[in-house]
């Protein structure tokens, strides 16, 4: 069982340019100082102080308890690897067992689904974007804990924050975003006679018009149903010109206006121009890397992981490694907004060892071992409380630094309108992806305006 | 036993060579083997493409200026990482496990009732046959989240009885229908001889029912292996520990990470998965085809 | 056939010796129970509440309450499941008709004598016993409109222009039907080759002496003869390619525009994703009423010519 176990550790060991790994984990050693939750989570460090505070203590674990955490795989397997680690650091030291089961990313949900129905499965699970509110009923409330969190770790990222709490209660406890910017090819970039990235949607514009007037490689962004680089982009676009797909109330469909006309005639123009490629409407979100590593894109919007995969891996051969550089979010007429790919960890009701589970999230949340994680991940995450936002690799590869940039200005898909089921629903169903990918490809911005506005009345105003 | 010898040899008569008189070489060659050759070229070249894909090295895998339909320098690295660095033995494992206990389930429940449906007469027996073909109109796509209730009641969740149980809902209608179809092709003379010399029932079914249907089993019992084997859904929803899952879903969720598709582990995998499963039809395909003749036949 | 004449020759069977299990009725519903268990237990007991879910306003933990047609009547106005509708319509017909005739013409081929005949068979039911999700995969990567070694080849080999496959709303749906008949195929193929091996040859040479042609010959013996195999397995493959769920999820998952949705991939989107279940059950069990109908046509068509 054991050599199973451990399998998925396997391109920490082999892929990963070691060199490169060590020196970005290396450094997390002497910064770090324990964090008063240590003692609450087994005492793995000897340090016996109580610290009962006004808001209470985090629960113990109970000796010969055996709980299962449900995630996806990471794209940086080191994460995975380094998660691994410490679950098998807290079962040694608190004499328990906890088990970390991981799944694709597309397959989490369904598999969050049917525990749900069935009212059982793993202790706790990864919440991506709105899950909580979606799954409210099969979610314990964790205000107590996320408050004692709170009091230690600062305060919480207003996303992660929205996403977590469902109807004032916390159902998760924040744990991390992927951060989603641009990485793009610097010597292309000068090829065509630009020096600074774009930073508005018009330079995007105008960038992708110098590209492609060179015969470059042209900007890629997928406009298809991939559950990340998709919506990642097209609701930020929306955002920036001004587009609100519901009021901030969340009952009243504003997605028809002129600021979203601006919108979708920007990605119209954009789009039929060829200024971005015309090729991405079934892109899923490995399409774009794989498009970058084989030197057939500019630029894309992404997470860390082409970056990664470029400097950090030997896979590639660091093929683009010197010439790869990451940008921030452009902004549009009316603000700068971004979406990052978010996960909280709620403790399911079913379980029969709630505490051992929430000593779990913490110890994970201990920044000690939170920050090694974050190194791990060579950037591809970031913290969602105050002092967890600050890990070494940010600050020993300046170039990660507009994947840090991109959380503060981070916003959630249904925005002004708080997560709820509808925003979720209008989500999942790619409706303002879905809105701009029509009106590329027929060049009728009314109709697919029209059309998304139908498919969100149906959603906000009148469900079933 | 001269009317058993004589149903076999009927069987093993017909399907013979067929060439006829005044076919000359040159007519066979456009009228047989062109086909047969553009026939093995478009179902094989997506395996030759599996192939190609899973010993080419990563760098070539994204190269998009050579010719996609060869490769330069051939590596085994993929089948090296697969075999040693994921669970792809355990899945294999699990996924035989599971096949063939869940085929076993469905060929016992699918004779008895394929034998009770075919050679008895009682009340009802039309109904269900129906009823049970009809089963295949109940729409999986949802299923599973009811379905994951009632395994979580039983607390099958992440045992093998969760697939073995639950596999045979989408393998006994189509067994049992092929079944049925032999048993009728078997003449009720031979079992009624039987009876009549004090045989019982089912001693008339074991001892000379089944061993005259051992091809429509053999057949039936091809066609649920080769079901339960490929299964993703229900083994995606109910085995969670890594070394629990079936190869389908073992490969999908180790192999897809995050914005990575692994194609050459992914490939080496869709290839070495199969090939248990092709090693069993290039060995009883023929039986396969004469398994389904009387139950397709007699349908 | 009477019930009193078979009710007769049961009793006749019976005989003085009175087992139990020799008599028909009981020995036959008995045997029936290990099936009539599991299919209860893991499809009815599901099914039923499935059509119960589809009249609810369940959503995922939540088990709602009773809206009677309301989600049925809700979806009705929903452009997707229309266009979900009308290509599940779609890519059920056209790819039936193409594994329908391409199975046939295999049929015929395998029957014929070539050398090396029991591998050729095996091999062309590779794209049958591959892991759909697998091979879907590699079918994906066939199409993707940077690497596709489809337009590759139709590039460098034959001088014809890229197609965006997965790409364009039109091609798309049609490369969800190349990827399904490709799979379906050898099913036919394999079923329908039974069915030409029980054809006693001597109707081929009666035939032949009264001067039939090959197509008269197909046309009066063959497809005559083909015929029981051939409905059980259309109506098999038409129920099972109404409800495909992997392959289209796995190919396109919607994409692009939802313009490849079918009902099963809409009602997973909805039902599953969205945690709108109770409108999810009422989209794939939208059309098993039709298909009951058609189903119990055919069988009753098909027993009564038995």
């Amino acid at each position: 069982m054991a050599d199973i176990r451990d399998i998925t550790d396997y391109l920490a060991k082999d892929d990963w340019s070691r060199r490169r790994f060590l020196q970005a984990t290396g450094l997390v050693a002497a910064t770090i100082t324990a964090g008063p939750i240590l003692e609450a989570c087994g005492g793995s460090t000897g340090n016996g102080t109580s610290t009962t505070t006004a808001v209470g203590t985090i629960p113990k674990p109970r000796a010969g308890a055996k709980i299962q955490l449900l995630q996806w795989n990471s794209f940086v397997p080191a994460a995975d690897a380094e998660i691994k680690r410490q679950a098998a650091e807290f079962s040694t030291a608190n004499n328990v067992t906890v088990t970390i089961q991981t799944v694709s990313g597309d397959q989490l949900q369904p598999k969050t689904a049917s525990a749900v129905e069935a009212g059982s499965g793993p202790d706790i699970i990864q919440m991506q974007y709105g899950w909580p509110h979606l799954y409210d009923t099969a979610c314990l409330d964790l205000t107590e804990f996320v408050n004692i969190l709170k009091a230690q770790l600062g305060t919480v990222n207003a996303v992660n924050d929205a996403f977590c709490k469902v109807g004032g209660k916390y159902l998760a406890t924040p744990y991390c975003q992927v951060p989603n910017a641009w990485s793009f090819r610097t010597d292309y970039w000068g090829q065509a006679g630009l020096t600074d990235f774009f930073t508005t949607w018009d330079e995007l514009a105008s960038a992708g018009k110098a590209l492609k007037s060179k015969s470059l490689p042209p900007i890629a962004v997928s406009l298809g149903h991939a559950y990340g680089d998709a919506i990642t982009m097209w609701y930020p676009v929306l955002w920036d010109f001004g587009g609100r797909e519901v009021s901030s109330d969340g009952k009243k469909v504003t997605i028809n206006s002129k600021e979203t006309l601006a919108a979708v005639n920007w990605a119209i123009d954009t789009f039929k121009n060829q200024y971005i490629s015309q090729n991405t409407l079934s892109w899923l979100d490995p399409d774009n890397n794989q498009a970058y590593h084989s030197g057939l894109i500019t630029a894309t919007l992404n997470g860390a992981s082409i970056y990664i995969k470029e400097v950090y891996t030997t896979a590639t051969g660091h093929k683009y490694a010197a010439v790869t550089n990451n940008a921030g979010m452009p902004k549009g007429p009316k603000g700068l907004e971004s979406l990052n790919l978010i996960f909280n960890h709620a403790v399911m009701k079913w379980t029969q060892e709630a505490d051992t589970a929430k000593a779990f999230i913490a110890y994970l949340m201990q920044p000690d071992n939170y920050t090694k994680w974050l190194n791990a991940s060579v950037g591809y995450n970031a913290g969602p409380f105050q002092k967890l936002t600050n890990a070494d690799i940010f600050n020993t590869d300046p170039k990660l630094k507009p994947f840090v940039g991109v959380v503060a200005t981070g916003k959630w898909p249904g925005w002004p309108a708080q997560p709820s089921k509808a925003t979720s629903q209008s989500q999942v169903q790619f409706v303002i992806v879905d809105m701009f990918a029509k009106a590329c490809t027929s060049g009728d911005a009314k109709g697919a305006i029209a059309d998304a506005e139908q498919k969100l009345k149906r959603i906000y105003e009148t469900p079933v | 036993m001269a009317a058993t010898r004589a149903v076999i040899g009927r069987r093993k008569g017909v399907g013979k060579a067929r060439h006829e008189i005044g076919d000359t070489l040159l007519g066979r060659t456009f009228r047989v083997y062109i086909p047969v050759l553009l026939f093995i070229f478009i179902t094989l070249f997506p395996f030759y493409w599996m192939a190609i894909t899973s010993i080419k090295s990563d760098s070539e895998l994204l190269d998009h200026n050579r010719n996609p339909l060869f490769v330069i320098q051939p590596t085994l690295d993929h089948y090296v990482l697969l075999l040693t660095k994921t669970a792809f033995l355990r899945w294999s494992l699990n996924t035989a496990i599971v096949a063939v206990v869940s085929t076993a389930i469905s060929l016992f429940c699918s004779i008895l009732a394929g034998y009770s449906l075919a050679r008895l007469r009682y009340k009802g027996a039309t109904a269900i046959g129906w009823g049970v073909f009809i089963t295949y109109l109940v729409p999986p796509t949802l299923l599973f989240l009811p379905l994951a209730f009632v395994v979580a009641q039983l607390h099958l969740f992440n045992n093998y009885l969760s697939l073995i149980l639950t596999y045979p809902t989408f393998l006994i209608p189509f067994c049992t229908w092929l079944l049925m179809g032999y048993f009728k092709g078997i003449p009720r003379e031979l079992e009624e001889a039987a009876l009549v010399d004090g045989a019982s029932r089912l001693q008339a079914m074991t001892k000379i029912v089944l061993p005259l249907a051992l091809p429509g089993i053999l057949s039936a019992g091809m066609f649920a292996f080769t079901l339960s084997w490929n299964e993703f859904l229900y083994s995606l929803i109910f085995m969670s520990d890594q070394a629990m899952k079936t190869i389908p879903v073992g490969v999908t969720s180790e192999l897809i990470r995050g914005d990575e598709f692994f194609w050459g582990q992914l490939m080496a995998a869709a290839l070495l998965g199969s090939i248990p499963v092709a090693l069993l039809y290039s060995f009883f395909v023929d039986y396969f085809v004469a398994g389904m003749t009387a139950g397709a036949v007699k349908g | 056939m009477g019930a009193a004449v078979r009710g007769l020759e049961a009793r006749g069977l019976m005989g003085p010796r009175v087992r139990i299990l020799d008599r028909e009725a009981p020995l036959g519903y008995l045997l029936l129970v290990p099936l009539l268990l599991l299919l209860g237990l893991f499809l009815a007991y599901p099914f039923l509440f499935g059509i119960w879910l589809s009249v609810t306003n369940a959503q995922i933990g939540d088990n709602g309450h009773f809206v009677g047609a309301a989600n049925y009547q809700y979806e009705r106005s929903d452009t997707v499941f229309i266009q979900s509708f009308a290509n599940t319509i779609t890519y059920t017909a056209v790819t039936t008709v193409f594994k329908l005739g391409l199975g046939l013409l295999m049929a015929l081929l395998l029957n014929q004598v070539f050398p090396a005949q029991r591998f050729v068979r095996a091999a062309l039911l590779l794209p049958w016993i591959i892991p759909s999700v697998l091979s879907t995969l590699a079918w994906r990567w066939m199409f993707d409109p940077t690497f596709s070694v489809v337009n590759w080849v139709a590039l460098h080999y034959l001088h014809l222009p890229s197609v965006n496959w997965l790409g364009t709303t039109s091609t798309a749906l049609v490369s969800l039907m190349i990827v399904n008949t490709w799979r379906g195929i050898p099913f036919y193929g394999i079923s329908f080759l039974a069915g030409l091996q029980t054809i006693p040859t001597e109707l081929y040479e009666a035939a032949r002496v009264d001067g039939a042609t090959r197509f008269q010959q197909f046309r009066q013996i063959t497809l005559p003869m083909l015929r029981p195999i051939l409905v059980v397995v259309l109506l098999l493959s038409t129920i099972l390619t109404f409800g495909d769920f992997t392959l289209p999820y796995v190919l396109t998952n919607c994409a692009p525009y939802n313009s490849t949705c079918v009902l099963s991939t809409w009602a997973f989107q909805i039902g599953v994703n969205g945690g709108y279940i109770g409108i999810g059950a009422a989209i794939s069990l939208v059309l098993f009423p039709l298909l009951s109908i058609i189903v119990a046509g055919v069988l009753i068509g098909l027993r009564s010519r038995d």
